[in-house]
């Protein structure tokens, strides 16, 4: 099974290239980073994935089905999980709110259903005691720090039952503490069999958590492969240090 | 949540029901009994906005162009074909709640201030249509609808004062409902950001198109309810876009992310309005009011009435513990954050 | 079949209005490039200028063209002002939302004060030399509405060159680009989004002139303008002047053609039709526009 792939994916922006001709294929189970320059596409890539932006041209495929072109509801509720790089939660909600958000059947009998009560509760409790937030349950979610709101972002993107997480940037923009709490959260999920494209600038992170990486320069992948292999890659020093 | 004790709300809550119940034959003369339907159909009109406006976020400027579809709808039927008024009005909301899912799935495809373009453009669009249409709706000279019946004014007054009550506590119960529910809270979470919402699995297009069409679909009802007790019709003042302007700022006066705040600014600007009406007996100072009153709370209380109140209560009672003190102590041990 | 000559005419009159609707709408569009603000009010301040030049001729004698004048910098200064003391006072988190209320409030606001003070007969300007009209071959081309179009071209060149070459003009469209690299660079961006504000007015003001002395107006009469020219724009694609520009010169042929092979009520309907048409097609506009993605 071709657990995640995608072929030949494009988009432009006007007369820019954001993404050109990306092909990139994820092996299920691992940790894979994704580094690059800034402006090399990294994020328009999980846009183009999670189906907040089309494809001008390419194929998304996710556990052997196309998702190219989907909207992005179905293609989280299919399994994919996300969060943002400069961090999203809905700001006049709780904690716990925030992640009783989070959709996994449609249908008019679950729509219908009390959102404060059930199984769903459960879940998005447990979730926040995995991230350490429980004692924040019912903070409204902009009163909580960054790393905490980071942290808070993540429990959310776990509620659907990902077997697909994309952060994009973790780590940006908080403490070395936090960015180890991060690190081994990842760890330990993707001990229980979730596997991970992380998009990040910290260097250490990257090398210490993935176990493949992927460097895009100009909207493109232009190497792979092990942490060490890539630190030794001539083209990836030149993408970074610009010809 | 605004912290009053039950025995508080119990209490309110039977004031209001007594209120409710008994006002009509309490009612010193037809005149004040009118001004009470008046509030009571505005109530009603503004809490079925908020359907829309208060959970999800959308503004709809445009509401009245449900209004009046659900008057001529009504007008129309018991004018054509005999039909009986109020099962009309019913049935005309039933038929403008499914028109209202194809014009949300046009209309929601922009947001924000877009949103309220296209809303307003709507308005526009029916009005002419109704003016235009002379076969059909009798034009610019309007269409007279039968009464209900061989009554009094104070007869009919009463009768729609229940019915408008009803329409009133059902659209209560409506907002409540899918306030409480999984839909509410997806509708809530469009609000504060939409994308993201998506991200998390919520079909946000569906969410909105829905509470649109309810919306819209209980405003057409208000319209319908308003053809049969006010026996005559002109499409420049049922399509006005003064009728939706009044249903958002009556909803944020009152404070729009609470269930009796479209009812609460409805009870301050209707007799407030027709107190002015007959003070001053010209239509444009109605609008200068108007005007004026949305700019101040738009200004100086955007939240509306309520939580301002609430603020009011809190700062004289005992200071809540902060959030921020019990997050401190784990922030002493893993935060710096620039 | 309607006739050659009857559609040429529509052609050549739609042209005439669209150059009017280009000048209309160009206000708006730099409201939204400065402020993300959609200025409901923009047509009620337009009837506003051309109240304005009415008393300014009737009672004054002063001619409409000269009295832009006048109201230019009197709407330049009202706009900077509005900008600066009630609309910088929304909170950004709902600014979307309470902007459009707020100039919705100005709209009833302007409408009210103009129905006491005028009270709603229907007004209109007419002088001596607008009144004929110049026939060209086949076509009759009404002295005003060419007066109209050359007074809206010039406002519009006069505009982009000053957006283009002027030291105000270029830290604006920086501003529309970009606030925070704007601001990186060392501009006021503030005070920037005070000017750029009274500039939409004071088309405004020329608008309103123009306007008064081409149709007849009322103090209601804005609502029909709101639809109209927001549909313009999104047509045209936000953040876009020439976009805008293209929209408002198509739609006007378009509205002529349909005026003079059917009726008035079916010309007002274009709008309407081609506001929901581009929602459902193209919801980001058709001439271009960066700033349409999702506002």
């Amino acid at each position: 099974m071709t657990f995640f792939a995608t072929n030949g994916l494009r988009r432009a922006f006007g007369g820019v290239v954001a993404v050109d001709d990306a092909s990139v294929e994820l092996h299920e189970g691992r940790i894979n980073g994704l580094i690059g320059p800034n402006g090399s596409g990294k994020t328009t890539f999980f846009n183009l994935v999670t189906g907040m932006i089309a494809p001008d041209a390419g194929e998304v495929v996710f556990r052997d089905r196309h998702i190219e072109g989907q909207a992005p509801h179905r293609i989280a509720r299919s399994g994919i999980g996300r969060t943002f790089q400069v961090t999203r939660v809905f700001p006049r909600m709780t904690a716990l709110q925030n992640l009783l958000v989070a959709v996994r059947r449609a249908g008019l009998t679950e729509v219908l259903r009390s959102a404060m009560r059930g199984p769903e509760v459960e879940r998005a409790e447990h979730w926040l005691e995995r991230v350490g937030l429980e004692h924040l349950r019912d903070a409204e979610a902009n009163s909580l720090s960054y790393g905490q709101q980071k942290l808070l972002e993540l429990a959310g993107a776990m509620m659907g039952d990902p077997q697909l997480v994309l952060l994009d940037e973790p780590a940006g923009g908080i403490n070395p503490v936090m960015i180890e709490r991060i690190s081994d959260l990842v760890r330990e999920l993707n001990a229980e069999d979730r596997t991970f494209l992380v998009v990040e600038h910290n260097m250490d992170m990257v090398m210490s958590t993935c176990d493949h990486v992927v460097v895009f320069d100009r909207g493109r992948p232009i190497a792979t492969g092990t942490p060490a292999e890539i630190q030794a890659d001539e083209r990836v020093l030149e993408a970074y240090l610009g010809v | 949540m605004p912290s009053v004790s039950s025995r508080w709300r119990i209490a309110a809550a039977a004031v209001a029901g007594t209120i409710l119940v008994g006002y009509p034959l309490v009612a010193p003369n037809a005149y004040m009994l009118y001004v009470a339907v008046f509030a009571l159909m505005y109530m009603a009109l503004a809490t079925s906005w908020n359907i829309m406006g208060g959970l999800t976020g959308y503004i709809s400027l445009g509401h009245s162009a449900f209004f009046g579809l659900g008057a001529y709808v009504t007008g129309l039927a018991v004018t054509r074909l005999g039909l009986s008024h109020l099962l009309m009005a019913v049935v005309a909301g039933l038929l403008v709640g499914v028109l209202a899912i194809a014009i949300g799935y046009v209309a929601l495809r922009v947001r924000g201030a877009s949103f309220v373009i296209v809303t307003i453009a709507l308005v526009y669009m029916f009005s002419l249509l109704a003016q235009g249409w002379r076969n059909l709706t009798g034009g610019s000279t309007g269409l007279r609808v039968p009464a209900i019946g061989d009554l009094s004014r104070l007869q009919i007054h009463t009768v729609f004062f229940y019915a408008f009550a009803v329409m009133f506590l059902l659209a209560l119960a409506t907002w409540w409902f899918i306030d409480r529910s999984k839909l509410g809270m997806g509708l809530k979470a469009i609000r504060e950001d939409e994308d993201k919402a998506q991200a998390l699995g919520v079909p946000t297009n569906a969410y909105k198109i829905s509470a649109f069409a309810i919306s819209a679909g209980f405003t057409a009802v208000g319209g319908g309810l308003y053809a049969a007790w006010f026996n005559a019709l002109d499409p420049v003042f049922v399509f006005s876009i003064i009728i939706g302007a009044n249903m958002v700022l009556m909803a944020l006066l009152g404070g729009v992310h609470h269930l009796l705040g479209p009812a609460l600014g409805a009870v301050i600007v209707v007799p407030a309005s027709e107190y002015f009406l007959v003070q001053l007996g010209e239509t444009q100072i109605h609008l200068v009011a108007t005007g004026l009153l949305l700019a101040i709370v738009v200004l100086v209380m955007p939240d509306g009435i309520i939580p301002a109140l609430s603020a009011l209560r809190r700062r004289r009672g005992p200071p809540a513990a902060s959030i921020r003190e019990s997050s401190a102590e784990t922030a002493t041990t893993s935060r710096v954050t620039p | 079949m309607p006739s050659a000559s009857l559609l040429l005419q529509g052609l050549a009159l739609g042209i005439l209005t669209g150059g009017v609707y280009a000048l209309l709408a160009s206000g708006l569009t730099l409201y939204f490039g400065v402020m993300r603000v959609v200025q409901i009010a923009h047509p009620a301040f337009l009837f506003l200028g051309a109240y304005l030049t009415y008393y300014l001729f009737t009672f004054l004698r002063v001619d409409p063209l000269l009295s832009i004048l006048v109201t230019v910098p009197l709407f330049f200064v009202l706009g900077v002002l509005i900008q600066r003391l009630l609309l910088s006072r929304l909170r950004p988190d709902s600014f979307t939302m309470m902007s459009v209320l707020l100039t919705f409030a100005f709209a009833l606001l302007i409408e009210g004060m103009l129905g006491v003070v005028a009270t709603g007969s229907f007004r209109s300007v007419t002088v001596d030399y607008a009144t004929r009209s110049f026939q060209l071959g086949i076509v009759r081309l009404p002295y005003d509405r060419l007066i109209g179009f050359a007074v809206a071209v010039a406002t519009l060149m006069l505009l982009f060159a000053v957006l283009r070459y002027s030291r105000y003009g270029q830290a604006l469209r920086a501003t529309i680009q970009h606030r925070e690299a704007a601001r990186l660079v060392g501009i006021d961006t503030d005070r920037i989004t005070a000017i750029g504000f009274g500039l939409g007015l004071a088309t405004a003001a020329v608008g309103g002139a123009v306007l008064a002395l081409i149709t007849t107006f009322f103090p209601a009469a804005h609502w029909g303008w709101i639809a109209r020219l927001m549909a313009i724009i999104v047509v045209g694609g936000l953040g876009s002047v020439s976009g805008a520009a293209l929209a408002a010169v198509l739609l006007g042929v378009i509205e002529a053609l349909v005026l003079v092979t059917l009726d008035a009520t079916w010309a007002a309907l274009v709008f309407y039709a081609f506001l929901f048409l581009t929602l459902v097609f193209r919801p980001q506009g058709f001439f271009g526009g960066r700033l349409a993605e999702r506002f």
